[in-house]
């Protein structure tokens, strides 16, 4: 094990750690506002196709970002509709939208399997600071979505926990009734956080194609998207946590491929199942510890609100 | 109760109906049917191909001839079985999202015996090896079941969780200790002797159908017939109502979610069996899910259940036979979702009315 390999593994472990990142936050604005959205991995995959066919039209990594983030909303806009407007049950809409968004990505990329990219994301140098060695390397010269994904971490905080929006939203998650009867909308508010859960978790999944693995072929999301709701349990629905979850999750996923690099006679499939193991650990010790506690779950995740029933 | 609505004017309110739309379910899923259809229409359209040739080939694959039918039962079967298993959680209130997982472990379960019963008479082997499938799915949805019985975890996660975690259980074992030596390198284990394979029924269909016929109409007289199913319906609507009635929720929960689980694991000892003839990391290639959505469209009845996954397995076949038309079989995978969309909002308009409501003073009285 030398200092190059290992310098490549933490490198990595950043890297797969902002790509959950982006779709766990996500994932977690919608869950406080009370929607559930197991379409995470639809989403990821929408993203993920826009993202690399816009690139491979305008040859520009920015505009497909945008594209990617417009898709990701889009898309979860159709489960806020169901879920928010309908009142649909929103496991059933989630799940769906997983297999709407694995099916419409596959439809749309069916021409574009195989094609190089049109463009890539190229990795920010931060000058002097990216010469420092360790840190540099590892933190210093990631691709640009790495940085995305740590400011989106720091504004999701600060709207949530510090803005009289963010109160509305946590409210909305907590108990929608109260949240309506203060004068907030409690159906806009939560479309639009099922929108931005869908928008990270485009950005997310276009992170996959302009720059971890710059191509496009069926099936590229590869669970990530289960892993990202995972985190947002694991996290407790806190930024800060969630990000530390990221960066464990995103090692084991680094590690996946390099076992063997570091002479570790342990399989890399077995390997892969921590992060849900893990997950479970954490969900039974949250309920053993909130017998006296408040859960952190939202109180109203999973619950429609429908103003004339409540 | 009165109660101002609306700030803006124009806006559309939903207002239940007094009555719910008769006919609603069946009406809602044909509904499902048209919308995914006529979106359909559109994909292939803006692909280039012709939609009304492209559908007739999908109903010729799937519905055309015995033939087809047969094809068409067995992948009823693993999806039938995987919405019965969501539809038993469901009739009390639980979520069971792991059958995908609880079919691989079936599967493993199954697969296990025939690895060590080889020599054993064909009966007795399958036999041995669907109550290990049943054994499989059970005991993955054992540790969710205990979880949320005793201390309230939510079956939601964790069954879903072990999904990933049961389906890298099975790469584990075809990419290592369950290779075929003669599979030149491909994650594949071996094909199962012949004596561990079902029965065939008719053409192409195994016995399989008619054992998943059976178990369906079995769940579907004891959730409607006795009084285990009717315990299950008040525990499913409500906790305290359940405890004054003497019903221990904690026993339900935990055999409820176990036999889900065993539903699910049956399920993949079938498909093993019966279909795909060797375990593989793709054996259950999504039914898990789509029973989720068979379940749901199905309304979390077993009778519903069947004749649902009958229409979807028409649909999945019928999406792979048009691959030789050089069609991509993704539009299959959106057509079902599309349907289940389409019949949650045609299910939503049966029990709701839309209302424009105008104006800052209307007073709506529901």
């Amino acid at each position: 094990m030398n200092e190059a390999s290992l310098i490549g593994l933490f490198e990595a472990t950043v890297s797969f750690g902002a790509l959950l990142y982006l779709a766990a936050l996500g994932e977690m604005i919608a869950e406080k506002a009370g929607i559930l959205n197991l379409g995470v991995e639809g989403m990821m995959a929408m993203g993920a196709v826009t993202g690399f066919v816009v690139a491979l039209q305008t040859g520009n990594p920015w505009v497909a970002l945008v594209a990617a983030v417009a898709a990701g909303a889009m898309i979860g806009l159709l489960h806020g509709f169901f879920t928010v407007v309908l009142g649909a049950e929103q496991v059933v809409s989630g799940l769906s939208l997983t297999i709407l968004g694995l099916g419409l990505a596959a439809f749309v990329g069916r021409g574009s399997v195989g094609e190089p990219a049109g463009a890539e994301m190229v990795s920010v140098d931060w000058g002097p600071l990216s010469d420092i060695p360790w840190a540099g390397p590892i933190l210093f010269a990631q691709s640009p979505f790495v940085y995305l994904a740590v400011i989106t971490g720091f504004v999701t905080w600060f709207v949530l926990w510090r803005t009289r929006l963010g109160l509305a939203i946590r409210a909305a998650g907590e108990s929608a009734s109260t949240a309506d009867a203060a004068g907030h909308s409690v159906v806009g508010i939560r479309l639009a956080a099922v929108a931005t859960g869908g928008g990270l978790a485009g950005a997310s999944g276009a992170y996959l194609t302009l720059s971890l693995t710059p191509q496009w072929a069926d099936g590229i999301v590869a669970g990530r998207g289960w892993i990202a709701v995972a985190l947002v349990i694991f996290g407790a629905w806190r930024p800060g946590r969630v990000a530390v979850g990221a960066l464990l999750f995103g090692l084991t996923l680094a590690l996946k491929t390099r076992l063997q690099t570091f002479g570790v006679d342990f399989s890399p499939i077995l390997l892969s199942m921590l992060p849900y193991l893990l997950t479970i650990s954490v969900l039974v010790a949250i309920s053993i510890r909130s017998r006296n506690r408040p859960s952190p779950a939202p109180a109203a995740l999973g619950i429609a609100y429908r103003r004339e029933e409540r | 109760m009165n109660r101002p609505m609306g700030r803006r004017a124009g806006r559309p309110v939903l207002v239940r109906r007094e009555q719910v739309l008769r006919g609603g379910q069946p009406l809602a899923f044909g509904i499902g049917l048209a919308v995914a259809l006529v979106v359909g229409i559109v994909l292939l359209v803006g692909s280039g191909h012709d939609p009304m040739r492209v559908y007739e080939r999908m109903f010729e694959a799937s519905l055309g001839d015995p033939r087809a039918w047969s094809v068409t039962l067995n992948r009823a079967v693993p999806l039938g079985l995987a919405g019965l298993a969501v539809a038993v959680a469901g009739s009390m209130g639980l979520w069971n999202i792991g059958a995908e997982g609880q079919i691989m472990a079936g599967a493993v379960g199954a697969a296990w015996v025939a690895r060590i019963g080889g020599e054993w008479p064909s009966p007795l082997l399958i036999a041995a090896m669907l109550a290990a499938a049943i054994l499989g799915g059970g005991l993955l949805a054992l540790g969710p079941a205990i979880a949320r019985a005793r201390i309230g975890v939510n079956e939601i996660i964790t069954t879903l969780m072990l999904n990933e975690v049961a389906i890298r259980l099975v790469q584990w074992l075809v990419h290592g200790r369950w290779k075929d030596p003669d599979s030149h390198n491909f994650p594949l284990a071996p094909m199962l002797p012949d004596n561990a394979r079902l029965p065939g029924l008719f053409e192409r269909a195994h016995v399989g159908v008619v054992l998943a016929a059976i178990v369906i109409l079995l769940f579907g007289v004891a959730s409607s017939r006795t009084a285990w199913g009717y315990e299950l319906r008040v525990a499913g609507s409500s906790g305290a109502t359940a405890r004054y009635a003497g019903i221990s929720l904690e026993r339900k929960i935990l055999t409820v979610l176990v036999l889900s689980g065993g539903v699910a694991g049956f399920a993949g000892g079938i498909e093993l069996s019966g279909t795909s003839d060797r375990i593989t990391e793709s054996l259950s290639n999504g039914f898990g899910f789509a029973g989720i959505i068979v379940a749901a469209l199905a309304l979390m009845r077993p009778s519903g259940v069947a004749a649902v996954a009958v229409l979807f397995g028409a649909v999945q076949i019928g999406g792979q036979s048009i691959q030789t038309m050089g069609v991509s079989s993704s539009v299959s995978t959106i057509l079902q979702a599309l349907i289940l969309f389409g019949a949650i909002a045609a299910g939503v308009l049966s029990r709701y009315r839309v209302e424009m409501v105008a104006g800052d003073t209307t007073e709506v009285t529901s």
